[in-house]
């Protein structure tokens, strides 16, 4: 958890300053034997007296902005003083890029925090000027290449805003995530959201052309770093969307099921990208697909070749799956009797 | 492979210490709880009711007063009825809360369904419930996209979470009208990914904390004349999940890639459990990371080596309870890692399940 963060080198408590005297402040209600409770800072229950007392009194000013932000910095998850500087900004009519540029900060501090990501949409939802979030989201992405909020924050802006200048670089900024970690999921995700889930944008209509692409893409991937459970997934998920069978892919997957070979030639194959020189194989998903492969076509012969290979999963190169290799391999042969 | 490494011991008495002193007191720099209080309450009295320990570990003086201080969380307006995380907004009592309820403190779903659970397990009779109040409150909830929001009227963030404490408690009270189900069912498959997992959001990657959350709401789900998953979507859940078991420490992941954490134990072997699927695991080795997660004082965390919470804690004695069944029942340590039956579903011993079913719902009208 993280430590909550000291405001700034704390002016007076709001019990000391004059500009707030009118306010009355609430203590906390809490029962005679409490459970959980949390053994508060001076400041933050000062704080949050002086917020219980305004949210009573239902003030909207400029200092309940300050008041919030405060709250806010002592607590991030504290949803209900975001909720209601929410509404007095609204109620304010509060130059809404000042408040953007403040949760810029929060958003590099706390990005794990639901509320700050939450407020910022909420914001968005009223500027509707979605083009400059791409540049802060990659820039957040740079520090934490797998922050689920700052990815999660960026497909919801495309697919809600869906405005064609969004999603003009957007491939180009997975070529460049992925280039910094290819086993970085979140990036696979992505991409798979951009290209066949947010709908066929100009110049993708040709989709044999993009299945195409994509298979390129991932196989060239595989060639690279062939243990990547994500490219394999992501070969699974262009397959299956696009209703393509496995077996479309059994002389591609062939050479990374088996040791690699003493000599190995340069070739370039765009097709089937050979696995590179210091490729550590056999590769488990590989052997699992060739697996599918064979059960996909059918046939007493193909399930044995099937069989044969969850057998070597199952006894040797993926022994934590070994009870499933074996339920695959009873499933197959009941089925195929 | 063929001789395991025995299971290390499982620290009992210093988890329940643990557990006792966080609900006796949490550190100044805990504060980002404090509008999650009630989930707090929930693991650690959980952990106590796991552990197997709560009638002999605490008074029934102790378990009067953490009912009362549940209740009072308790809260009524025009949204209906439920309950808030703690007194963080309060300034008087919620009992003595004056006729115009504060709409700026309203009951909270995720908080609402923790409060449920932990008075099922503190064995309370739910005399005080308000059955219509708390269905409104949960119809209020509820977006056009057929999501739900952490509060009424679209406060608060909306994802799986919230859907899936809609639904549990709606199963819970044996009522599922004053919601729409169908829509809630679509916004699921929204979420559902390529993989075989479902993210936060619609478009979001999968992640096996969601996945836990979509899996059991749409067995939740009141039956419809087809089954919630098709055979291909069921496969293709089970398959990812079963691949996030990490081959070199046993525990889960939560996405693709990443390392293992204790709570997605919880999260991913759950969901095995509840596609049928948890004999096609390793319980042994999952167990083992479980174990080496414990902290030297008490206390589970996420990863071996780091601090405890109450979160990590509960989450990974309720994962060890589940598949304590499918442990080798030969093994040294075997007794020391056995636990009452868990319902993996509703997340709670089977036996605190069947009190919360008979007990919720509005008693039969004879
Ligand atoms: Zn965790």
């Amino acid at each position: 958890m993280p430590a909550p963060e000291t405001a700034a080198p704390a002016k007076l408590k709001y019990a000391e300053r004059p500009e707030w005297a009118d306010v009355e402040p609430l203590q906390q209600y809490e029962i005679a034997n409490p459970l959980a409770p949390i053994l508060y800072s001076e400041e933050y229950k000062d704080a949050t007296d002086y917020l219980r007392g305004i949210v009573k009194a239902g003030e909207r000013s400029e200092r309940v902005l300050e008041l919030t932000e405060h709250v806010i910095r002592l607590n991030p998850a504290h949803y209900s003083a975001w909720q209601y500087r929410y509404e007095t900004l609204v109620a304010l009519s509060a130059p809404l890029d000042v408040e953007l540029k403040l949760m810029d900060e929060f958003a590099d501090k706390h990005l794990k925090t639901y509320q700050v990501w939450h407020h910022r949409r909420l914001l968005l939802l009223l500027t509707r000027k979605p083009a400059p979030e791409l540049a802060l989201i990659a820039r957040i992405l740079q520090r934490d290449e797998k922050n689920y909020h700052t990815w999660a924050h960026r497909q919801w802006l495309l697919a809600f805003f869906n405005e064609p200048s969004l999603w003009e670089g957007e491939l180009d900024f997975v070529d460049t995530m992925m280039n910094k970690d290819v086993r970085n999921n979140s990036v696979w995700h992505h991409r798979f959201f951009v290209v066949f889930q947010s709908g066929v944008r100009e110049g993708e209509e040709d989709r044999e052309r993009i299945l195409k692409r994509e298979l390129i893409y991932v196989k060239q991937n595989i060639s690279l770093a062939p243990n990547n459970a994500s490219a394999w997934n992501y070969l699974r998920g262009v397959l299956e969307h696009t209703r393509q069978p496995f077996g479309s892919l059994a002389a591609f997957v062939q050479p990374y099921t088996v040791p690699l070979p003493a000599s190995t030639t340069d070739i370039v194959d765009l097709e089937n990208p050979p696995p590179g020189r210091d490729a550590d194989l056999p590769c488990a998903a590989a052997i699992e697909f060739l697996a599918d492969v064979y059960e996909e076509r059918g046939g007493a012969d193909n399930v044995d070749k099937a069989v044969e290979l969850w057998r070597s999963l199952a006894n040797e190169h993926d022994t934590i799956r070994k009870k499933y290799w074996e339920w695959r391999i009873r499933e197959a042969l009941a089925t195929s009797s | 492979m063929d001789v395991p490494h025995p299971l290390p011991p499982l620290a009992r008495s210093a988890h329940v210490a643990y557990v006792k002193h966080a609900l006796a007191n949490l550190p100044g720099s805990m504060v980002s709880l404090d509008a999650s209080r009630m989930a707090i309450v929930f693991y650690c009295v959980g952990s106590l009711d796991v552990l197997g320990v709560l009638q002999t570990e605490t008074s029934e003086t102790d378990r009067t007063s953490w009912r009362t201080w549940i209740w009072e969380q308790y809260v009524a307006g025009r949204y209906g009825t439920g309950f808030k995380p703690g007194p963080f907004m309060s300034s008087s009592s919620s009992n003595a809360r004056p006729a115009v309820p504060c709409e700026q403190d309203p009951p909270h779903i995720i908080m609402t369904y923790t409060a449920l659970l932990s008075l099922a397990i503190l064995r309370d009779d739910f005399t005080r419930l308000n059955r219509p109040g708390l269905l409104h409150f949960l119809g209020a909830c509820q977006n056009k996209d057929g999501s739900f929001s952490s509060m009424p009227f679209g406060g608060g963030d909306s994802d799986l979470r919230n859907l899936y404490c809609a639904f549990c408690i709606c199963s819970l009270l044996g009522d599922f009208s004053s919601i729409n189900v169908e829509r809630a069912i679509s916004f699921i498959g929204s979420c559902r990914t390529y993989e075989g997992g479902y993210g936060q959001l619609p478009s979001c990657e999968a992640q096996a904390g969601t996945t836990y959350l979509a899996i059991a709401a749409l067995r939740l789900a009141p039956p419809a004349p087809r089954p919630r998953l098709t055979t291909a979507e069921r496969v293709r859940s089970e398959h990812w999940l079963i691949h996030s078991q990490d081959s070199l420490s046993g525990g889960f992941r939560g996405r693709t890639g990443k390392a293992p954490d204790a709570c997605y134990c919880f999260w991913g072997g759950a969901a095995l459990q509840i596609l049928g699927a948890q004999d096609k695991l390793n319980a042994h080795e999952f167990t083992q990371f479980i174990a080496s997660c414990q902290f030297r004082f008490g206390g589970i965390a996420k990863t071996p080596g780091q601090h405890p919470d109450p979160y990590h804690t509960y989450l990974s004695l309720a994962a060890a309870a589940m598949y304590a069944p499918r442990l080798d029942q030969n093994e040294q340590r075997y007794g020391q890692w056995e636990f009452a039956p868990f319902d993996p579903l509703v997340n709670a011993r089977v036996d605190v399940v069947r009190w919360a079913r008979e007990r919720i719902p509005a008693p039969r009208r004879h």
